[in-house]
């Protein structure tokens, strides 16, 4: 009975569709854009793409680099060919200051992807403030960077050119202590910054909320970043008799310190941020690293259908660095940044406007309305610039790998 | 992102296949024709069917004929669980002769594309709250749909409990026919500050007395 129906249905529905079809053919018309005409706009991506830092910034130049050429290759804005242009900032901020300048300065330039770290960002938003240019970090988690530096009382956005698709240490910080509290039932913690705004700002949040929950921070110290012998802070953790080492900081320092650590016989884990969520802590820290923790934002692709195509192009390319950490999100910011520019063509007769200085100002307008699924989930910007997308997720290492032990979705409403 | 995440493949759809009621949601609609169609005899239902299928051959033609087979969204059934429910506090549910160690909480739970998803919540963070939906543990919410339903937390152990502790988090397992995630969900704001108000009526203050820190039943520690 049901098959009959379904027979009936379908001759039915092809009568119709073939009255209807005859109909709706030339609506294309007028979108044709033949006379052949591209004009060449170019993002600038700024990262650590050499040194310290390399490993995870390399990823974000070629997320940026792959979201360029799915553009180009769909031909997302009609017209427009998309450039990515690199910049290495050393993970210096200094460097990422200068970098800033000559990416304004390039009158192709309608956008910027990076940094990645947010010692470095503080010291690019002025640049593309005053050029109204956006900028959008696919990585940065400090919340002063967008909520001003009193967030934690009266949030006020400093600049509304930058925005991230990472989320904010407040989070991050917040989400490894309840881990460390009731997932490890650790008690007593001892906490170690590298001085930096990112690392600072993740320890200091980490411990404030530790202690919220009832846990001990037994002593607290810093490091420098590039520090190799970390003879002296061993012995401390030693004494402390803490249950667990937070770091706040990046890979290239916290490997080290696990590895020193383990062999000077403090045999408890290393929990850090996302700074220390690369392939390269393994390599670097060996053995030593297992059981050791991260949290890292978003959830893990393997869960993310979008993302498969991604990794099989950034595996396929044979592109350096490790994509794992950001390289999804690098991709979600370039896309933005190029959706941005064909809603502004569209809303301009499908014409890129002449003015370099407008089209920039319209595009910072239209990513701030950016509503789009990525690859890292939904893409869309709140009043500071902060990602709406507020997931995050505890890795620890496990025979060698990094492995998804809890996933966090947030409502901070 | 190199990493598996904190889940289980899932071979099979829903073992029952059911939806089920939560809070104070509506019976579905769907059940009570079911029920319905029960109750009618078989030439009723005879007749029924002929008249049925004569208004689907005219309904189908009527939604086919302007629809371009090309645009319409594919079912995602690759979708995780997690990434596709969202949970938004509603607020505190009306529970007047509820004791303070107890409190109730209302949220609206969406799964924003692919399959049903069926959840079930296992805990609020610390051993000393316990925390499920009510009145059944575990419901599901269909693909495409929002569900309101009903937490019910309550404080068995005041002993660890932080009064203040800024967010509050929901521990939620999630299942359809593509997996099963363990996943916990993070709340600021106003669902923060109704329990940080329920733990400080269970557990602040400290009752007059030596000892410290309450330590086992809550509910021992309010009998005034």
């Amino acid at each position: 009975m049901r098959r009959s129906l379904v027979i009936l249905t379908s001759v039915l529905a092809t009568g119709a569709l073939t009255l209807t079809a005859c109909g709706s053919r030339d609506d294309n018309g007028g979108s044709d854009n033949s006379d052949g005409d591209t004009t060449t706009l170019t993002i600038g991506v700024d990262a650590p793409l050499s040194g310290e830092n390399s490993t995870t910034g390399l990823g974000i130049q070629y997320g940026a680099q792959i979201a360029v050429d799915d553009a180009n290759k769909n031909k997302l804005v009609p017209g427009v060919t998309f450039k990515l242009k690199a910049y290495d900032d050393k993970a210096q901020p200094a460097t990422g200051q200068s970098n800033a300048t000559a990416i304004t300065g390039d009158k192709t330039a309608v956008g910027a992807v990076g940094p990645l770290n947010s010692g470095v960002a503080q010291t690019m938003q002025q640049v593309f403030a005053s050029a109204k240019m956006v900028q959008i970090s696919p990585s940065n988690t400090n919340p002063e960077l967008t909520q001003g530096k009193d967030w934690q009382t009266s949030k006020k956005r400093p600049y509304d050119t930058y925005f991230r698709t990472a989320t904010t240490d407040e989070l991050q910080g917040s989400f490894a202590a309840d881990y460390a509290y009731n997932g490890l039932k650790k008690k007593s913690v001892f906490v170690v910054d590298d001085k930096q705004t990112y690392g600072a700002g993740l320890a200091k949040i980490f411990s404030e909320q530790f202690k919220k929950l009832g846990g001990k921070v037994v002593q607290t110290d810093h490091v420098n970043t590039g520090d190799k012998d970390f003879g002296s802070l061993v012995t401390k953790i030693k004494n402390s008799k803490a249950d667990l080492l937070y770091y706040g900081g990046q890979y290239d320092e916290s490997a080290l310190l696990t590895k020193q650590m383990k062999d000077g016989g403090a045999n408890i884990p290393l929990f850090g941020g996302d700074g220390m969520f690369a392939t390269t802590y393994i390599e670097a820290g060996g053995a030593a690293t297992e059981g050791d923790l991260a949290t890292a934002i978003g959830v893990p692709a393997d869960t993310l259908p979008a993302a498969k195509s991604f990794i099989e192009t950034y595996k396929a390319k044979g592109y350096k660095g490790d994509y794992g950490a950001y390289g999804a999100y690098s991709y979600d910011a370039t896309t933005a940044i190029i959706k941005a520019v064909k809603a502004v063509v569209d809303a301009n007769d499908g014409k890129v406007p002449s003015d370099i200085n407008d089209l920039r100002a319209k595009v910072v307008e239209e990513v701030q309305k950016s509503d789009f699924e990525g690859l890292s989930g939904k893409v869309a910007f709140d009043e500071y610039g902060d990602t709406t997308n507020k997931q995050l997720t505890v890795y620890q290492v496990e025979k060698g790998a990094w492995k998804a032990v809890k996933t966090g979705t947030a409502d901070l409403g | 992102m190199t990493g598996t995440g904190p889940v289980e493949p899932v071979n099979a759809p829903d073992a029952d296949g059911s939806f089920e009621v939560i809070g104070a949601d509506a019976p579905r609609l769907t059940d009570r024709v079911a029920q319905r169609w029960g109750a009618l005899p078989p030439r009723a239902r005879k007749s029924a069917v002929a008249a049925g299928l004569a208004l689907l051959t005219a309904v189908g033609a009527l939604l086919l004929a302007p629809d371009d087979p090309e645009t319409r969204e594919p079912l995602d059934l690759s979708a995780w669980p997690a990434d596709v429910t969202r949970w938004d506090y509603l607020g505190l549910a009306e529970h007047p002769n509820s004791p303070t160690t107890r409190g109730s909480y209302r949220f609206a739970v969406s799964v924003l594309r692919g399959p049903d998803v069926t959840l079930r919540v296992t805990g609020a963070a610390f051993d000393g709250l316990r925390a499920q939906s009510t009145p059944r543990p575990e419901f599901t919410v269909p693909g495409g749909a929002t569900r309101r339903i009903t937490v019910e937390i309550s404080v068995s152990d005041c002993s660890e409990l932080p009064l203040d502790a800024g967010f509050h988090y929901l521990d939620v397992t999630l299942r359809n026919t593509h997996a099963i995630q363990r996943h916990s969900f993070i709340f600021g704001g106003a669902f923060s500050r109704d329990l940080s108000d329920l733990l400080h009526e269970a557990c602040d203050p400290i009752p007059p007395g030596p000892g410290p820190r309450p330590i086992g039943s809550a509910s021992s520690q309010n009998a005034d």
